[in-house]
């Protein structure tokens, strides 16, 4: 088994001068930063608590939502370990052979489509990007873009492979290609897999965000939909669960929400619909005072995106489907094997991560508490470093002072290279340096290169909420209409409430109908300007008790190189109709 | 007049002692009587790599040198943090409280020079261009950014550059550099490539780990640029 410092080289040499996600990466960190500070100053506070709460009130939320899940006439399932959760998905499937999965970390951890694969049940990745990853065959990169190390050129070469005749490199051309694949499939599959990002203990709705289109073909397949999810993932409330989506959204990918926010209620007519709840390792993190915060976590990836080390490594580096911070403190707690033990000590524990997780888990700090524990139980430190670090503690905790650098010299010399740290500090690579400096290097400096211009966000409207909503929404590519024609294969329906700081709209109970959504040709909703709120947290009264939909633009991907497709699983075109022109039509 | 420890970090006294003596006379300036507390090193290699108890050991003898003095002032932000976060940690609770006290009278020399009440009685002045590189010890963990560049910003005739990605990695990170040579250059290059776009020839850091792990990878790079301490430029700064 190869280790991160291989795999990492590896990545390094083979990439040469391309910079891989590097650029990508810090693009993406300015943009979420600028997008959550649209949202409400206390949006990263609210998903901390909600998701303090729901770490540390577990059994509670589970007897509670267990309750309200049943209710539903929704199963409730608990897999105790990845094994657990394999068997149980299998014997839900029954006799279904054709399996349409959407993106779920939970399934990448527990192996579930390799599994049931195994098991000859045919699985199509339905994610553009886990669809892409899946023909490429080494796993994903990133927990929220998983094909970013791909560039579109590989991607086109990947996907011929499978049969295709792509002679275009355009990331549209790409994802389109994929989507007509998947949208066949979803005509014959048997049964659909999705994950969750959250599961409601008041209500038993079950929250999940995405941007293409498939989770809504996967919540709707007309015979058996089943969520797998990890146990941590249950909330106590509608509202929690949308400042936690809030967030994802603008640290993921730099969105206000994401294309679509499922609320699911029953089960559609003849449909059964299940929730597998896999614990894994999660029990025993969330006993360990010093790691159950890692529990929070919301997967949205800003600790990766901002991380140097993941930005020079990549992502198949970390070996493991939690990449970059997050990935190095729960890779070695969830799999005890000794896998990811080196993960902890593959950082400059420079804080980044720390510094922008949105639900604040100290992760530098967890890493020391997992280097501690890797040499304690020695799964880390070999006979040499260990008897090196004895050597430097002997000498330099004795209590003697003085002539203390001849001494911690001679020792810093005979471990370098032998006990790491010491040789870069200490060792003949390095000279007394310093004692040459000279003023003229302050005067010898070449101009400084001119700045890239930065652009500046348009203004904020603050004449009331239906222009702040007009304003957003615009943003997303959404036309606003004072009145409508209704024209051949629109689907017109009515929203219960809007988001004005996400430019959302809120369908609920029939208006939620996801099939015929997806198969309009344009979608034009009706909108009263007195139901909307400003933020996302706000619109849980207007979410009734079934199923809803909040939409916030159109069905869209960033799956190839980042570069935003619109209309993938569903239409490209929303209309919202709002104003004096529905007003009189309502009045009428 | 206050008598004030200065701590003379481990790899400052090999690599460059110079920076001790500088730092000494910054101090004097400000007119602290100077009693240099050299030999000891805060443990932080040792902890960084998993070593808590070869740490704790190591560490427990520089908070010692705290038994009697007031004020302990360290030139090094990586120090600093190591001694008043996570030391404490490392001992059991009856001791990790006297070990809280004492890591508290430890202060980075920044701040420390910055806070001072005759901090304005210094003229200083050093004509020249210089890039600060703020390290992630000194802005997360200790947040003293915008105190060091206030400091930098008050010496006369020296203009300061930013970096573009000011808050990223240098890639040192200890024992990491040398596990993950690989990863760890990438990452400086990325640093040096932003120094380079400054056009200065200076670089300066509240660290000199940094600093030190950087000047290699200059040379390395065959890049001519030097690496000042904070305390160094003040040093050179005085009249
Ligand atoms: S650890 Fe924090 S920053 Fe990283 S993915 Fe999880 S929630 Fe996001």
């Amino acid at each position: 088994m190869s280790s991160f410092r291989e795999r990492a080289a590896q990545d390094i040499e083979a990439r040469g001068e391309d910079p891989g996600v590097l650029p990508l990466m810090r693009q993406l960190v300015v943009d979420s930063h600028a997008m959550l500070s649209r949202a409400p100053a206390d949006a990263a506070q609210r998903a901390q608590d909600a998701r303090t709460h729901a770490v540390d009130n577990m059994a509670r939320l589970h007897a509670e939502v267990r309750e309200k899940l049943a209710e539903r006439s929704i199963g409730y399932h608990r897999a105790a370990s990845a094994e657990d959760a394999v068997a149980i998905v299998e014997l839900l499937l029954g006799s279904a052979k054709r399996v349409a999965k959407s993106k779920s970390m939970v399934a990448e951890e527990v192996g579930l489509t390799h599994a049931l694969r195994n098991a000859r049940i045919d699985v199509l990745e339905t994610d553009i990007g886990e669809y892409i990853v899946d023909v490429d065959g080494r796993g994903p990169s990133h927990i929220t873009a998983p094909a970013l190390h791909l560039n579109r050129a590989r991607i086109r070469e990947l996907l011929n492979r499978t049969g295709a005749s792509l002679d275009t490199d355009d990331p549209e051309q790409l994802s389109r290609y994929v989507r007509d694949v998947v949208g066949d499939y979803f005509t014959r599959c048997d049964a659909a897999i999705t994950g969750a990002n959250a599961v409601i203990a008041s209500s038993g709705r079950i929250a999940i965000v995405e941007n293409e289109g498939n989770v809504a073909l996967g919540v709707s397949h007309p015979r058996l939909h089943i969520v797998i999810t990890g146990i941590e993932k249950v909330v106590a409330d509608e509202a929690g669960a949308l400042s936690v989506l809030e967030v994802l959204a603008a640290n993921a990918t730099a969105q206000p929400l994401t294309a679509f926010t499922h609320f699911l209620g029953e089960p559609l007519p003849g449909q059964e619909r299940h929730v597998v709840f896999v614990d894994h390792g999660r029990s025993a993190i969330a006993a360990d005072r010093r790691y159950r915060d890692a529990l929070r976590c919301i997967r949205c990836g800003a600790c990766m995106n901002t991380c140097p080390v993941y930005r020079a490594a990549g992502g198949l580096s970390f070996g493991s489907p939690y990449m970059g911070p997050i990935g190095a403190v729960i890779s070695p707690l969830l799999w005890r094997d000794g896998r990811a033990d080196d993960l902890p000590f593959a950082s400059s524990l420079c804080g980044a991560c720390t510094e922008i997780c949105p639900v604040g888990i100290p992760l530098h700090r967890m890493l020391l508490d997992l280097r501690g524990d890797a040499v304690e139980d020695h799964r880390a430190g070999n006979r040499v470093e260990r008897a090196a670090w004895a050597m430097w503690a002997r000498s330099l905790g004795s209590g003697r002072r003085g002539r203390m650098a001849e001494r911690f010299a001679r020792i810093g010399i005979k471990a370098a290279g032998l006990a790491p740290g010491f040789g870069r500090l200490v060792g003949k690579r390095l000279p007394r340096s310093g004692a040459r400096h000279s003023l003229d290097m302050l005067r010898a400096s070449a101009p400084q290169a001119e700045p890239k211009p930065t652009t500046v966000p348009p203004a904020i409207p603050d004449t009331g909420l239906p222009d702040l909503f007009r304003a957003r929404a615009g943003l997303l590519g959404v036309t606003i209409a004072e009145q409508a024609t209704l024209q051949e294969g629109d689907r017109r329906l009515k929203a219960t409430a809007a988001i004005a700081s996400t430019g959302s709209v809120v369908l609920t109970g029939e208006m939620a109908n996801r099939r015929e959504l997806l198969a309009a040709r344009r979608v034009v909703v009706d909108l009263d300007p007195a139901t909307i709120v400003e933020y996302p947290h706000q619109v849980e009264p207007y979410l009734g008790d079934g199923d809803a939909l909040i939409l916030t633009g159109a069905s869209r991907t960033a799956d190839i190189e980042k570069k935003i497709v619109r209309g993938i699983h569903g239409s490209e075109e929303l209309v919202v109709v709002m104003g004096e022109g529905e007003a009189e039509r309502r009045g009428s | 007049m206050a008598t004030v420890g200065l701590f003379i970090p481990c790899y400052m006294a090999v690599a460059r002692p110079d920076d001790a003596l500088h730092a000494r006379r910054v101090l004097e300036a400000l007119g602290d009587t100077v009693e240099a507390i050299d030999g000891l090193c805060c443990g932080q290699p040792a902890f960084n790599s998993g070593f808590r108890e070869e740490a704790r050991r190591v560490g427990r003898q520089a908070l010692r040198a705290a038994t009697d003095v007031d004020t302990i002032v360290v030139p090094s932000g990586s120090c600093t943090s190591m001694i008043r976060h996570y030391l404490p940690g490392l001992f059991e609770r009856d001791r990790r409280r006297t070990a809280d006290i004492r890591s508290r009278r430890f202060v980075e020399f920044c701040s420390y020079v910055a806070n001072h009440p005759k901090r304005e009685s210094l003229e200083l002045s050093l004509p020249g261009v210089v890039a600060y590189h703020d390290s992630c010890h000194g802005r997360r963990e200790l947040g003293i950014t915008l105190t060091v560049k206030d400091l930098l910003g008050s010496i006369g005739e020296l203009e300061v550059r930013t970096l573009t990605h000011e808050d990223e990695c240098c890639g040192f990170g200890g024992t990491f550099s040398v596990k993950f040579p690989e990863v760890s250059r990438e990452m400086s290059a990325c640093k040096l490539a932003d120094v380079r776009q400054t056009g200065a020839r200076v670089l300066v850091s509240a660290d000199l780990s940094c600093l030190l792990h950087l000047e290699t990878a200059a040379r390395e790079e065959r890049l001519r640029i030097e690496t000042w301490s904070m305390a160094e430029v003040l040093a050179r700064a005085l009249p």
